[in-house]
């Protein structure tokens, strides 16, 4: 009777503690070598975040993140990274060397304060942001990351790119290098390629007038085609395996989705009646020149009138190559907005055509894309590589958004979780959910296991 | 004397963790527990209050008192899928309890009171693990207190009805997508009633039918606690302290039992429980303020569950019995809409009792209870969060019983 009582008590102690064991999932590297992981790209594979290149930007980068996640299957040794000095980093607007943003509140020029995103430190002087970004540290290389903010495919295979463009000039192992130079450096077994982005985006970015769109046709260094086969190449020398990803749509993210196309919005008819009497002039004109362009206000939300240079007007009326923007048409994030509230901007003058990507511009950027996506798609195969359809997946993000974990990704300014205050790079859930693909394709292609990374570790952007 | 005792249960009493099919818990008699958790068909003196009121009128003594509670040890271990990234729950032990006493006022009329946990659930998962978003932590409970009456039709048949009174605390946090500390923390209190319904049968001296029907209740918080931790910025949009409605549905539960006296030591109890989950559809959160922005409607799909149970008890002497028993608990989830607040696996169950007499009138009541969820890949493709559970508990319990 005691016996039977103590049996069952020391049965209960005995299986108390037991914690279910589960494993599920065993890393494996699958067909692929990871022993050396080297990435190149633009500044989206620098982890370039905020207006900026900033420390903890480049440590949760998808590169430095795909890179952490290799270690599982064989990646051995640091991943480096040319990181920045500081944590607030520096970045190029304009021609002006700034520091990262953060959210913030601005007053306009209304007096009215308004949370937005605002720089972490707007005293940062151009010779102290030009120290930080002009100190050399090749020689602490070399790296891992090889991403260069604003590179298009053919500045890769650029001798000397790195005077040109400082972002590479502070890491370049030698002053004359080109950065697919710096491949050999490394040797890496297998490299992820994600370029070509600015190779349109620079020409979207400035409202189609201050850059052009990279032609497919042209040798190395010139046209698309040629570049991207060429940069490939230059990571065969050594790699057995690698990833490539072509170009989403530039024209979803916030960039360019975020300020409406109708901002002026009229409340007394007194309003109405003096932009339309003020415009009287300008569709007497158009009428006269058999133009069907006209320019008309009502109550409510209004279109802006923007510059439009394509506009034909005989000689000495060149005033008058402007128009009401459609809806289908986008106004840049970078519109300074108190030119909308107090400047007359849209109004009484023409928004500035480098503010404005228009329906034509807006079909070049979409052809050039898709021409883009062909040779990258191309090119995955003839090298049998693995592809991510960034494409597809900006395509989900902005036509009712991707879900992981409980956190919706979309294209919205701020709220997406996807996109960082500058409206075009990740923030650090970004970059998470973009390693993820990545690493989703490779598994597929390389009939590996790289475990994937949970997002719900990764910030999106934080605000006050 | 047992007034205070109820009392002391009452805010002793933890949050029950999950142990079973959603988030019941069958533990209200530890003879029950012991051989099954069958109990639809046994005369069980006043525990039949819960397991079947209609047995209550047939309830061998005059008078029949009986308490007792288990320790719900619980473990619950988690891998994302894709990745080998594991989270397990630090459950609290958690103490369902039960109280009933019943009386005979007559040759045909017994009455009784009752006062059992049958729903609980608690998870505590790290507050920064991946399902975060999903849930950090749960607690509910529910405290049903019954006043029986139960009426001998003859020697051989008896019904018995219950009237239920439900007292609900639900608590639960889960964080926001604003960074490490913001989250949401909800609590609040139901009060709902529902009844109990049983018929008992002994048509032979060795065999015994019950039919019991235990309604749903459904748990209504109405201007519940919401606190919302969440940067300043944004507070004018989603105020710091607001109120919520949401209703959590306890299922109604419609059990066949059949007991058999095989040899004069041998009680075998055969049971299967119809648990009507199916009526947890959607759970559906409502705010007062800034209700556009936060109100929810989560879909949970649970389906309706069979389980069939097995119990044995054998007499070995005047002093003590032994039992064992055995049941299979499938998972009422989807598993497509399996969330991590409420881990409910198919559960293989098997239980261990004893009672000893040390008088003929006292039993103290020991039971044993093991469980397995069994292994499964589960998402809740609402936010796409997918990975692969188990589960395991051990429950010890110890009752007394007393009767004159």
């Amino acid at each position: 009777m005691k016996i039977k009582i103590s049996i069952i008590a020391l049965a209960l102690t005995g299986m108390w503690a037991c914690q279910p064991e589960l494993n599920e999932f065993v890393p494996t590297k699958g067909n692929a070598d990871f022993t050396t992981y080297m990435s190149a790209g633009n500044s989206l594979t620098a982890g370039y975040s905020d207006g900026a290149l900033y420390k903890s930007g480049q440590q949760n980068s998808y590169a430095a993140i795909i890179a952490m996640q290799m270690e599982a299957v064989g990646r051995t040794g640091d991943f480096k990274v040319p990181f920045m000095e500081t944590e607030d980093g520096v970045g190029l607007r304009g021609a002006n060397l700034v520091t990262k943003m953060e959210m913030g509140y601005s007053v306009d020029c209304k007096g009215v304060a308004s949370l937005s995103p605002v720089f972490a430190n707007p005293n940062a002087s151009q010779q102290e942001l030009a120290v930080l970004i002009g100190t050399p540290i090749g020689e602490a290389g070399p790296y891992h990351n090889v991403a260069v903010p604003g590179a298009k495919v053919g500045h890769l295979l650029a001798p000397g790119y790195g005077t040109l463009n400082p972002f590479y000039g502070r890491f370049a192992s030698a002053a004359g290098n080109a950065v697919v130079n710096e491949f050999a450096n490394i040797n890496p077994t297998f490299f992820s390629l994600w370029i070509g982005n600015n190779d349109v985006l620079g020409y979207a970015t400035s409202g189609g007038i201050g850059d052009i769109i990279t032609p497919i046709e042209g040798t190395p260094g010139i046209g698309f085609a040629a570049s991207y086969e060429a940069v490939v190449q230059y990571f065969e020398a050594s790699a057995t395996g690698g990833i490539v990803a072509n170009i989403p749509d530039i024209t979803s993210i916030p960039f360019f989705t975020t300020v409406p196309y109708n901002p002026i919005v009229l409340t007394e008819q007194a309003q109405v009646d003096a932009l339309n009497a003020g415009y009287a002039a300008y569709n007497g004109a158009m009428e006269l020149f058999q133009s069907p362009l006209r320019i008309t206000w009502a109550l409510g939300q209004n279109p802006m009138v923007i510059a439009d240079a394509s506009i034909q007007v005989p000689p000495g009326y060149e005033a008058l190559k402007m128009r009401q923007i459609t809806a289908e048409e986008l106004v840049l994030l970078s519109i300074p907005q108190d030119s909308i509230k107090c400047g007359g901007w849209g109004s009484l003058k023409p928004v500035p055509d480098q503010f404005i990507l228009t329906s034509q511009e807006k079909t070049n950027v979409a052809n050039a894309v898709a021409s883009y996506n062909e040779v990258i798609a191309g090119v995955a195969e003839a090298h049998d590589l693995a592809l991510v359809d960034a494409n597809k997946y900006m395509k989900l993000a902005s036509n009712g958004g991707l879900k992981m974990d409980g956190v919706m990704f979309t294209n919205a300014f701020v709220t997406g979780n996807l996109f960082s205050t500058d409206g075009v790079h990740l923030t650090p859930q970004g970059n998470a959910v973009v390693a993820n693909f990545f690493i989703d394709a490779i598994n597929e292609k390389y009939n590996s296991k790289i475990p994937k990374v949970p997002v719900s570790e990764y910030n999106a952007v934080l605000l006050p | 004397m047992i007034k205070s005792f109820i009392f002391s249960l009452l805010f002793a009493v933890a949050g029950m963790s999950v142990i079973a099919g959603g988030y019941q818990v069958r533990l209200q008699g530890n003879k029950s527990t012991g051989m099954g958790l069958t109990g639809t068909a046994l005369n069980l003196g006043s525990s039949s209050i819960f397991y079947n009121p209609g047995a209550l009128s047939l309830m061998k003594e005059k008078m029949d008192f009986s308490v007792g509670a288990s320790g719900i040890i619980s473990r619950i271990t988690f891998e994302k899928s894709g990745s080998q990234y594991q989270a397990e729950t630090e459950n609290p032990m958690s103490t369902p309890f039960y109280l009933y006493g019943a009386g005979k006022i007559s040759d045909k009329w017994t009455v009784g009171l009752g006062v059992y946990t049958p729903y609980g659930s608690s998870a505590k998962w790290n507050d920064d693990w991946a399902g975060s978003l999903l849930i950090q932590n749960i607690s509910l409970k529910a405290i049903f207190i019954q006043p029986t009456v139960a009426y001998k039709i003859n020697d051989k048949l008896g019904i018995g009805a219950g009237f239920v009174y439900a007292y609900g605390t639900v608590k639960l946090a889960k964080s926001l997508n604003y960074g490490s500390g913001t989250g949401a923390e909800l609590e609040g209190t139901s009060s709902n009633m529902g009844f109990n319904l049983g018929v008992f049968y002994t048509p032979t001296e060795k065999l015994s039918v019950g039919v019991n029907y235990r309604s749903k209740v459904l748990a209504e918080v109405k201007g519940g606690d919401a606190t919302f931790s969440v940067p300043q910025s944004i507070q004018s949009l989603v105020p710091t302290n607001n109120k919520f409605d949401a209703t959590l549905p306890m299922p109604g539960n419609l059990d066949f039992g059949l007991s058999y006296q095989a040899s004069e030591k041998l009680l075998v109890s055969l049971e299967l429980n119809w648990v009507m989950w199916s009526v947890y559809d959607t759970l559906t959160f409502e705010f007062e303020e800034s209700g556009s922005r936060l109100n929810s409607s989560n879909p949970r799909l649970y389906k309706d569950t069979f389980i069939p149970r097995l119990g044995f008890e054998y007499k070995l002497n005047d002093m003590v019995t032994l039992r064992a028993g055995g049941y299979y608990d499938p998972s009422p989830t989807d598993e497509n809409y399996f969330n991590p607040e409420t881990v409910s696996l198919n559960t293989i169950a098997f239980t261990l009792g004893l009672s000893v007499k040390p008088t003929e009138k006292l039993s103290i009541d020991l039971s044993y209870l093991q469980l397995t969820g069994l292994k499964a890949e589960k998402s809740y493709s609402p936010e796409n969060f997918a990975g692969t559970y188990k589960s395991a508990a051990y429950i010890p319990g110890i009752g007394v019983s007393y009767h004159f």
